[in-house]
């Protein structure tokens, strides 16, 4: 895939002219190119956005009440006065006013308070289930590229008997049986890692087999023969020379994975395998308030919204981040 | 012919084969002692070694998967935890009607409504129905079920309001009671359907072939639908993989939201209630139809374009 920056950059690793002159690093580079891509542009500074919220917002939020009535601004605190309210709903008393700035739910738990730790989950999952992607999928898959032979086989094999599960099957099979396991253990986090593991455990097979058979091609490539007469092992060969050429491939393919993996930890949510109430989680934001649309679709729309941004800013971001780094998929 | 099928027969057995071992293997490593869990406050030495036999978890490991395998060759997907001793087939067998004809008619609908979207997009190429098209096919592919159900509700509460018929949101029998479970279930892989067609229809279009068929001096629509058409669709065959793959995942969804008494629904109602062997058995279950259907999608795409069995 990065044909023209593949050269450049091997060239420059060994201290060797670049065939072709790159004067930034790949990184900058990379979002120089990004940058021209408006919509990929856009994504990641909402993306980057939306992390500095989900990281400080539920804080700040919760600053913003009045002292007394901080509560009235957290995930699980019910105010009575406000069940299923509309945004800008006030609960007032003698010791001061609140908003409500999203409304709250039918157990009366603020809108915002729940929408922010939710993002936080979301991310959350999706940092676990990419840190196992690309640790197990990316770093097997160049194992198995670089090394062939019994590892590529036990790889490979492993990999296909995981693409036997469609979809989220295998996902759902292991929440469901190892989730009240994982909640009596460790509680929430428990829930969050093993969500995280049951998604990883569909994500990593596609890994492992994009950046197998990229990091193939580029072994057949001159750059990796000069490699070798100069005396590079195989260790240095994967380390030095097939690593920063497939790096841009995993970047792209974990971005992209991130999209499916929020929406798939939202299914799960919804089927009551994913973090349990009262924490919050956007998929179960939207399961808890589907029997009151009719009297309340907000509390429906403002999570579905979220999920579908981030999912759309992840998608466009991938796309970008693939173009950028292959200018001549365009 | 001959080979293709051997070859894809041998590996259908190392699918099916993963399919079982790591289905197994889950629920093998499930905490707790299911016979423990059925007996609850009723515990009973005796007991609890009668029920352990009965249900063959004295055996040495290799055994129970043996005699699981062979169990599921005869049709037996083991016993329920939930209801104690009752066949798991028996609990799910109403369920696998329901998502058939609910999976069935989504396919259905996803091609006709995928296959004219994504010709009517390719023979207006780069015009603005083009575009149109394009962009409600990439928005029915890329938002979420969950997401498009409230918004189709709340469409629906809008309709009764104005004293408009409006339809039933959930159970399964009546025609009425399909329409939005079947609409949401085939959104996305209508979606798919439309952008495959497009893009095959486009390739084929570029062809030799159909400036010689112009060149004749046949009409438009002959040329468009015996010479493109025909050619364009082979490759929309191969979407009935991905496209059950889709459904399998989304029949959770769809059944669990709608309340329709299908596989998925059934399998989610047994989370509940941590009845194993009924989630193990719907996931076999729906793996093997997804498997069964890529054998069939791959068989009829050799059928069909003799190009691929020299492959």
């Amino acid at each position: 895939m990065p044909s023209v920056q593949g050269s450049s950059v091997a060239g420059r690793q060994r201290g060797l002219p670049a065939v072709i002159p790159t004067p930034q690093p790949l990184g900058a580079a990379l979002l120089g190119r990004l940058r021209r891509d408006a919509f990929a542009f856009a994504s990641l500074l909402f993306i980057l956005a939306l992390i500095a919220l989900c990281i400080f917002g539920p804080e700040a939020y919760k600053e913003l009440a009045p002292r007394e009535l901080q509560q009235y601004h957290t995930y699980n605190f019910q105010d009575f006065k406000n069940i299923n309210t509309g945004p800008g709903s006030v609960y007032q008393d003698a010791t001061g006013t609140v908003y409500h700035w999203l409304g709250a739910d039918a157990l009366g738990r603020d809108t915002l308070a729940r929408l922010l730790l939710g993002l936080r989950v979301s991310f959350l999952v999706a940092a676990f289930v990419q840190v196992i992607n690309i640790g197990l999928g990316a770093g097997l898959g160049l194992l198995a590229g670089t090394f062939g032979g019994w590892i590529d086989m036990v790889v490979s094999r492993i990999a296909d008997m995981l693409f036997a599960f469609p979809g989220l099957l295998l996902a759902i099979l292991v929440s469901a049986i190892f989730g009240p396991g994982a909640q009596a253990a460790a509680g929430d986090v428990g829930r969050l890692l093993l969500v995280s593991a049951a998604l990883a455990l569909v994500s990593w097979p596609l890994m492992a087999r994009y950046v197998r058979s990229q990091t193939l091609t580029l072994k057949e490539r001159d750059f990796v023969l000069a490699a070798r007469s100069m005396g590079v092992g195989e260790g240095g060969l994967m380390f030095y020379h097939l690593l920063p050429n497939v790096a841009g491939l995993i970047i792209t393919a974990a971005t992209l994975d991130i999209a499916s993996v929020i929406l798939n930890e939202a299914v799960l949510s919804l089927l009551g395998l994913g973090v349990q109430s009262p924490t919050s989680s956007l998929g179960l934001m939207i399961t808890l308030a589907i029997p009151y649309l009719r009297n309340n679709a907000f509390q429906v729309f403002v999570p579905a919204a979220t999920l579908t941004l981030l999912v759309l800013a992840f998608s466009f971001l991938g796309d970008g981040l693939r173009d950028a780094l292959d200018p001549n998929s365009r | 012919m001959l080979p293709i099928i051997t070859k894809r027969l041998t590996s259908l057995v190392f699918v099916l084969f993963s399919l079982t071992f790591i289905t197994f293997m889950v629920g093998h490593l499930a905490p707790g002692d299911p016979i423990q869990f059925m007996l609850g406050g009723r515990y009973d030495p005796a007991r609890y070694q009668q029920l352990r036999h009965s249900y063959g978890l004295d055996q040495p490991l290799f055994l129970q998967y043996w005699s699981y395998v062979t169990g599921l060759l005869h049709g037996d997907l083991g016993k329920s935890f939930q209801f104690a001793g009752r066949p798991v087939v028996e609990i799910l067998a109403p369920g696998i009607a329901v998502s058939l004809q609910l999976g069935v008619a989504a396919l259905i609908v996803s091609t006709l409504v995928g296959v004219p979207a994504g010709v009517a997009a390719a023979l207006n190429h780069n015009r603005l129905s083009d575009r149109a098209i394009m962009f409600v096919m990439l928005a029915l592919f890329s938002i979420p079920s969950f997401v498009l159900i409230p918004i189709l509700r709340a469409l629906n509460f809008m309709l009764y309001d104005r004293g408009l018929p409006s339809l039933p949101v959930a159970q399964w029998g009546t025609p009425e009671q399909a329409v939005l479970p079947v609409f949401v279930l085939a959104a996305a892989s209508a979606g798919y359907v439309a952008r495959l067609t497009r893009s095959s229809m486009l390739e084929v279009l570029s062809q030799d072939y159909i400036r010689t068929a112009y060149s004749k001096g046949l009409p438009a629509r002959i040329v468009n639908v015996r010479h493109a058409l025909r050619n364009a669709l082979l490759p929309v065959v191969t979407v009935l993989g991905p496209s059950t793959a889709f459904l399998v995942t989304g029949a959770f969804v769809v059944e669990t939201i709608f309340s329709i008494p299908g596989v998925g629904y059934i399998s989610v109602q047994s989370i509940g209630q941590r009845d194993y062997p009924v989630i193990q058995a719907t996931t076999l279950l729906l793996g093997f139809a997804v498997v069964l259907t890529n054998l069939v999608t791959d068989l009829l795409y050799s059928v069909l374009d003799p190009r691929i069995r020299v492959a």
